[in-house]
């Protein structure tokens, strides 16, 4: 069935340490050890006071029940055990809010991926100009800031003075004009995916790129010789090599994806109708608009919660690529 | 079978890529070539129901407008001085950490890499509501020093990350070299380590800087209008003024630039640092 046995789908063994460096770490074994904890404190002391601790104080918060009266007398709000899980997990529109963020994120990220490695390969195939084009439109796209690109789109989506209902229009029994785009949610989300996949392709191409030009060529000739088509010698001989790659940036893709909050809060214009709320803005709304602290700090832990594996993935794959140690 | 007709498929093959490739290019583009074509378009041309695709009448009003706007010059400084403190904090502090990580065992150290890789991938938004309490508490909100203190540790993590890198790609050979002849650890440091990750140092930097000089969910939510930066000026003046899209434009293309400047220069270190490793083939 395969027209090519590709020798390439051996996983990447992490590089064993040369013998050479094993025995120097054994040689200060007996040096005390207070030098790297020393050089290491400033930065743990920073990290426990300004990111473990809150990430405590979100947890203890999501069991009691923390209002504005508690904000300005700075009394401690009374405990209520589970009650906001139990309020959020039986509330309907907190699920609908969780749906719309997997579902945006599985559409998102495969669109990103496929058009991504798409990129990727097609910059392989182009002669040198258009390559050179193609990178550095996207270098200029992967460096706006997220909020631009979003304030950019809002302007070329725009009802009344937007250019894309204008070039929609021009086509011959068309009518765009004054077209809300966010009227529709169905609609709405396919500008916010369209500018976050847009905003996403430099990084996945430029990355994927990168690692295609790793694809030894003596593989891809000897599947020329064996007769593999592209699309064999894409599946048996690129893909293989490129797997560990394209793990870790689908699994940051998600990531990044999943907490989807500034392209939504700026093209809503700070307060997305409830079609438009993402987990990251729900828990955002709930906290600072209705100022329930406490019911958003139960949404951030359950939206931390589902991520966690993906998390626990990401930093394990990044121990087993080898370059860790 | 001669060599002809692939070598001819081919070449039509290429015809094709380039093609795509091309129509690629213009559609990346396109909304940048649209906030510049915007930007320098009179008022009269930017509210047109036919949008002219070249400005007619090129103007800089709209940079004038944006800067003349409240609170713009103002939250320009204070994007500077936060911006730029909590670089130099995090780089004094995240050098020390990755120091101690590349060049020494010790217990714990694997769990503190684990930590460091682990909490770039928080939610930032996850940590705001505890982050605000305790800042209010402390009477830091509507302060530049609560925001700089909050950008210093975001950007810790990726800067003791990526710094380990440099200072581990420099041999262990050196080191051990200058102790011999000797040198003391502090000689070492300073004359052996800290000159060969200098460009390692200054890629670092530019990233932290792009990553808190983006920032402004946390400025909008700790700071009133006069202690926050140019992005959170930005959003704001985006709802204020809804349909001023001339100045907004012009005002966006001032805040990306230099970022934008700024990435074109390191860009080649960044997706080593989320990827480091992967791409060893």
């Amino acid at each position: 069935m395969h027209a090519v046995d590709s020798p390439a789908t051996a996983p990447p063994a992490p590089a064993p340490t040369a013998p050479s460096t094993r025995d120097r770490p054994r040689a200060r074994r007996r040096r005390p050890q207070w030098t790297p904890l020393f050089l290491a404190l400033p930065a743990l002391v920073l990290l426990a006071g300004l990111l473990a601790y809150p990430l405590g104080r979100m947890l203890i918060l999501s069991f009691q029940d923390m209002t504005l009266r508690h904000l300005f007398s700075g009394s401690t709000p009374p405990w209520v055990g589970l009650d906001n899980y139990k309020q959020i997990l039986t509330d309907g529109v907190f699920w609908g809010v969780v749906r719309r963020t997997a579902i945006f994120t599985v559409v998102s990220v495969t669109i990103s991926i496929v058009l991504g490695l798409g990129v990727a390969l097609l910059m392989q195939r182009v002669s040198n100009g258009v390559r050179i084009a193609m990178v550095i439109v996207m270098m200029f796209v992967w460096a706006i800031p997220q909020l631009v690109s979003a304030q950019i789109f809002k302007w070329m989506v725009d009802a009344d003075f937007g250019v894309l209902n204008y070039m929609i229009d021009q086509i011959p029994g068309v009518d765009f004009a004054n077209h809300s785009w966010f009227a529709d949610p169905t609609q709405g989300w396919i500008v916010i995916t369209t500018l976050v996949v847009w905003a996403g392709i430099p990084f996945l191409a430029i990355t994927l790129h990168a690692g295609l030009t790793q694809v030894p060529q003596e593989l891809r000739e000897a599947a020329l010789v064996d007769g593999a088509n592209a699309w064999q010698t894409l599946r048996n001989i690129i893909l293989p090599v490129l797997r560990p790659l394209i793990i870790i940036v689908t699994t940051l893709s998600v990531i990044w994806n999943f907490g989807l909050f500034t392209q939504v809060w700026a093209l809503r214009d700070s307060k997305p109708e409830q079609e438009y709320q993402t987990l990251a803005t729900y828990a955002f709304t709930q906290a600072f608009g209705r100022n329930e602290y406490s019911l958003g700090s139960a949404i951030s832990v359950i939206t931390v919660l589902l991520m966690l594996g993906v998390m626990a993935f990401y930093v394990r794959q990044m121990f087993q690529i080898g370059d860790v140690d | 079978m001669s060599t002809t007709p692939r070598s001819q498929r081919s070449r039509a093959g290429t015809v094709a890529a380039n093609t795509v490739g091309v129509l690629f290019v213009i559609v990346m583009a396109f909304p940048v070539y649209w906030v510049l074509n915007t930007a320098f378009k009179p008022a009269s041309e930017v509210l047109s129901f036919t949008p002219s695709f070249i400005p007619e009448h090129p103007t800089l009003d709209n940079f004038k407008s944006a800067i003349k706007a409240p609170f713009f010059l103002v939250d320009l400084r204070n994007g500077l001085i936060i911006t730029t403190t909590a670089v130099a904090g995090a780089i004094v502090v995240g050098f020390l950490a990755a120091l101690a990580i590349a060049r020494f065992r010790f217990y714990g150290r694997r769990s503190l890499i684990m930590v460091i890789l682990g909490v770039q991938l928080v939610p930032l938004l996850a940590l705001l509501i505890p982050l605000y309490l305790m800042l209010n508490r402390a009477n830091l909100t509507n302060s530049l020093i609560g925001v700089t203190v909050t950008y210093l540790v975001l950007i810790l993590p990726y800067t003791v990350w990526t710094l380990r890198g440099f200072i581990a790609a420099v041999p262990r050979e050196l080191d051990e070299a200058a102790l011999v002849d000797g040198c003391s650890r502090w000689q070492t440091f300073y004359r052996i380590i800290l000159p060969l990750t200098g460009p390692g140092l200054v890629a670092t930097s530019i990233y932290g800087f792009i990553q808190a000089w983006n920032e402004f969910i946390i400025i909008n939510t700790l700071n009133n209008p006069e202690t926050q930066n140019l992005m959170a000026w930005l959003l704001q003046n985006q709802t204020n003024r809804g349909t001023a899209w001339g100045p907004l434009m012009a005002g966006a293309l001032i805040t990306s630039l230099p970022v934008v400047v700024f990435f074109l220069l390191v860009q080649r270190n960044i997706a080593v640092g989320l990827t480091a490793g992967a791409v060893k083939g």
